[in-house]
């Protein structure tokens, strides 16, 4: 069977995105102290913010230092965070969009 | 002059069982060192998982004592939230100091930051209760339980209905050390063998948080009356013995059944004590209480919480039966002295 | 309830001046305080700009004549007498010892221990640090300030963030309408602190440029530090004495907001309340307010808050009103008692401060701060805010002497 590279790509950067998002579930959980939350809890598309996990202002900063810390992305305006923080898929996307730049 | 209030409910959070069941028959908790810690409750039954996650413990201690008090009242809103400690969360204070250090002031993590404050605990109160009120935080040693207690007084005679008063103090490990650095720790001594021993300085460690729900009228439960609080800043010990019959005679020179006092043992203050003692006549039953609690800012609260108890048992619980005496019945009065390092000096008068 | 109020001292020390005279001079020039810090051991020296009192702790030790040279004593302590020593010789007072004094900090003496804090909590090291284990918690202060002037009747500490002072000068005044007290000095100290900065930055809610309060670009606070005092002083004891009267405390009001650890209400419920009942107290009436010295931050969510309560309380017309922190930056615990002195002198001098580095109005708002200084505009009433975290909100109305 033949693959062209093109798929190859899209299947890696396909692994690397899952395996990214999975590593940030396992980062908020710890970073929030998210005690009975397992990864598998966390949609990679549910809001993060108010009905979702139902975390407020004070843990958006704490995840703004989670990107600083982990993946040396510093996010000066809150107005960005907001964004940036919606979903693990927004968050991902954004780490990704900033290693590729 | 200030009126008096009625205690409608207490909680306190110590070293001792406290917190939970009937206090008056249980044990004496004695410690194996010079650092007594309080017995943790289990907090998941005040405070939700969202919110427990991330407060430090001197947060949990603090709400979880304040809600407990609350919920038994029939109170759960009051018309004030008023607390007194002298050094706030420590943990979260070191914390932050050493994420400062550690990560070189970038990527820090606001909340030791936030819960630092000295008012946290207050403002997390007044949000699960949805208390709009006044709500104010005093933090001098040992005066800031009797402060937030004045203010409390104050609050009701300007015609607030009910007040929830307390404090709450902890005792890190590294502060521990940081003030056996300066001498304040007795090495060796345990809640048992500490007040025996005050030829040498230094006392033992405690922490605690103990709160009331007061009213300037009686309500269902009135489980006793704070009659009034007196402070006294750096005094001689002839101007602390004036200060005590200037404040007795104000509330009617009532006859003092038992005198709660707050000696710890350290040679540096027990003349205070001795002194103070002296007042008395022997119908006045005098008991230590700080092998119960240990030495900290706002110890005074225990005290109070204390006095309430053995206004409404009559009798002394069952960890100080060391201290009982026959002639211990009809308390009518009880009266706390308390000094915090020689420096504030405290009066806080109970009744029945 | 109780006698009326007065203001017959007041003394202070801030990033625009060692006294209220350099103050006022600072305000009328329109002469800032924020720049970068001299004194401060941080990586944010050249990055965020603070407002600091321009003299290090050794010239403030000589300043607050100190007999031993100020060892021992924090920087905290020393801005505090400075500003003490003024506001009782202003008020006359010789003998302190029947004055009480309610002082107000947020990080005691933070300001020095967090240089020594390592060595306290090392074994291995030894020396004259060891002084400064007990001076981090508030009450510190306040004692070593009792001590030097003799303050022997009531002494306490308030700590309620942003919003402590302003509590303080609260808790003297209604000492003093108890009849507890005829005359107490009210007010608080704050010494800029690694601690602090990286605090609020890590709330990301410093702003690398001055400070614009009220202005849709604003971008959050610059800190700043201060001491300042009020004497206060019953209306019998006034008479009595023959006092002068700078203004009255007319009214008061401390509310909590109970909706959020660190941010205020969008609607500004707490800001609100605290106003108008602070107003009610006073008995002057909505039109009767010539000036509102804001909290103003700076900070996002703050002027948001604060501008719908303004709004909600004075319909269309919303009197002239402006933040003083882009001068003084924000001071915290001492930031009530500074905003108390500001009204006094706008009342005293018929003045309106500008709110500098404003130029664009909010979004959410209908209403802009004055942005130019009024000169020979009556101020007969002055309603100063103060909000600090944990929903503690805190306003005060200052009005003219009548007695």
């Amino acid at each position: 069977m033949i693959i062209s590279t093109e798929e190859t790509k899209k299947g890696l950067t396909y692994n690397i995105m899952e395996a990214l998002k999975q590593q940030l579930k396992e980062q908020i959980i710890e970073a929030l102290n998210l005690q009975d939350t397992k990864p598998s809890d966390i949609d990679d598309n549910a809001p993060l913010f108010g009905e979702g996990l139902g975390l407020d202002s004070i843990d958006s900063l704490e995840l703004m230092v989670l990107l600083e810390r982990n993946y040396k992305i510093k996010v000066e305006d809150p107005r960005e965070g907001r964004k940036i923080l919606q979903s693990v898929q927004s968050m991902a996307e954004f780490i990704q969009s900033k290693q590729v730049a | 002059m200030l009126n008096k209030c009625y205690i409608q409910a207490t909680s306190a959070i110590s070293p001792q069982h406290t917190f939970e069941g009937e206090f008056h028959t249980q044990p004496f908790v004695a410690s194996t060192r010079n650092l007594l810690n309080v017995i943790e409750p289990n907090y998941s039954g005040f405070i939700s998982p969202n919110n427990l996650r991330r407060m430090s413990r001197l947060l949990k201690i603090g709400q979880t004592a304040a809600l407990k008090c609350l919920v038994g009242s029939e109170f759960p809103v009051p018309g004030a939230i008023i607390t007194g400690t002298g050094k706030g969360s420590l943990h979260d204070t070191e914390k932050f100091l050493k994420n400062i250090r550690e990560y070189e002031e970038t990527a820090l993590n606001p909340t030791p930051f936030i819960q630092s404050t000295y008012n946290a605990v207050n403002g997390l109160i007044a949000l699960q209760q949805k208390c709009t009120s006044y709500n104010n935080t005093f933090v001098h040693r040992g005066f800031s339980f009797e402060s937030a207690l004045q203010d409390t007084l104050m609050q009701l005679q300007e015609g607030v209905e009910s007040v929830l008063v307390g404090s709450f103090e902890e005792m890190s490990e590294e502060h521990f050390y940081i003030k056996g650095r300066i001498g304040h720790w007795k090495e060796g001594a345990t809640n048992e063998t500490f007040l025996a021993d005050n030829q040498t300085t230094g006392s033992i460690a405690g922490e605690g948080s103990a709160y009331f729900l007061v009213t300037a009228k009686p309500a269902s439960r009135n489980l006793a009356v704070i009659e009034g609080v007196e402070m006294v800043y750096k005094p001689t010990t002839e101007q602390l013995g004036n200060r005590l019959q200037k404040f007795l005679a104000q509330h009617g020179n009532p006859t003092i059944d038992v005198l709660l006092t707050g000696e710890n043992g350290d040679a540096n203050f027990a003349h205070y004590y001795q002194y103070l003692h002296q007042q008395f006549s022997p119908s006045t039953t005098i008991i230590p209480f700080k092998q119960l609690c240990g030495e900290y800012d706002t110890a005074s609260s225990f005290a109070t919480w204390l006095a309430t108890e053995i206004l409404v048992h009559q009798s002394l619980p069952l960890s100080l039966q060391a201290y009982n005496t026959a002639s211990l019945q009809n308390v009518q009065h009880v009266l706390i002295y308390n000094n915090f390092m020689g420096e504030q000096h405290s009066f806080i008068l109970l009744s029945k | 309830m109780g006698e009326r109020v007065f203001i017959t001292g007041v003394g202070m020390i801030t990033a625009i001046g060692d006294n209220v005279a350099q103050n006022l001079r600072s305000l009328q020039a329109q002469q800032p305080g924020i720049g970068y810090t001299q004194y401060i051991d941080t990586i944010y020296q050249s990055i965020l700009p603070v407002a600091e009192v321009k003299h290090a702790t050794a010239t403030l030790a000589a300043m607050a004549a100190l007999p031993n040279g100020g060892e021992g004593f924090t920087r905290t302590t020393l801005l505090g007498l400075i500003a003490m020593r003024e506001a009782l010789a202003n008020a006359n007072i010789e003998d302190a010892s029947e004055v009480g004094f309610v002082n107000a900090s947020t990080v005691g003496g933070m300001c020095d221990t967090e240089n020594v804090y390592f060595d306290i909590v090392d074994p291995s090291k030894t020396g004259s640090f060891l002084q400064y284990v007990d001076t981090l918690d508030c009450a510190d202060c306040t004692q070593r300030i009792a001590d030097v002037v003799q303050f022997q009747s009531h002494i306490s500490t308030i700590s309620t963030a942003c919003s402590s002072s302003a509590n303080a000068l609260m808790y003297g005044a209604r000492m003093i309408k108890h009849g507890m007290l005829e005359k107490v000095v009210c007010g608080g100290t704050e010494a800029l602190t690694r601690f602090t900065i990286n605090g609020f930055n890590s709330l990301k809610n410093i702003d690398k440029q001055h400070c614009k309060p009220f202005d849709h670009q604003r971008n959050g606070l610059n800190l700043g530090e201060a001491a300042a005092y009020l004497v206060l002083e019953s209306e019998s004891s006034v008479k009595r004495n023959n006092s002068t009267v700078l203004a009255e405390l007319s009214g008061y009001c401390n509310t909590n907001e109970a909706f959020h650890p660190t941010s205020p209400s969008p609607d500004g419920d707490g800001a609100y309340e605290a106003m108008q009942k602070a107003l009610a107290m006073s008995g002057r009436q909505l039109n009767e307010v010539q000036y509102v010295n804001v909290h103003g931050t700076a900070t996002l969510n703050n002027d948001v808050s604060e501008g719908k309560a303004l709004e909600r309380l004075f319909g269309s017309k919303v009197p002239k009103f402006s933040s003083t922190k882009p001068f003084t930056g924000h001071t915290l615990a001492a930031a009530g008692a500074v905003e108390a002195i500001f009204s006094v002198l706008a009342i005293q001098h018929s003045l309106i401060y500008p709110n500098l580095n404003f130029s664009e109005r909010m979004e959410e708002l209908n209403i802009s701060p004055e942005t130019q200084l009024l000169e020979n505009y009556t101020v007969d009433n002055v309603i100063s805010n103060s909000f600090g975290f944990g929903g503690n909100n805190a306003s005060l109305v200052i009005s003219s002497a009548q007695l």
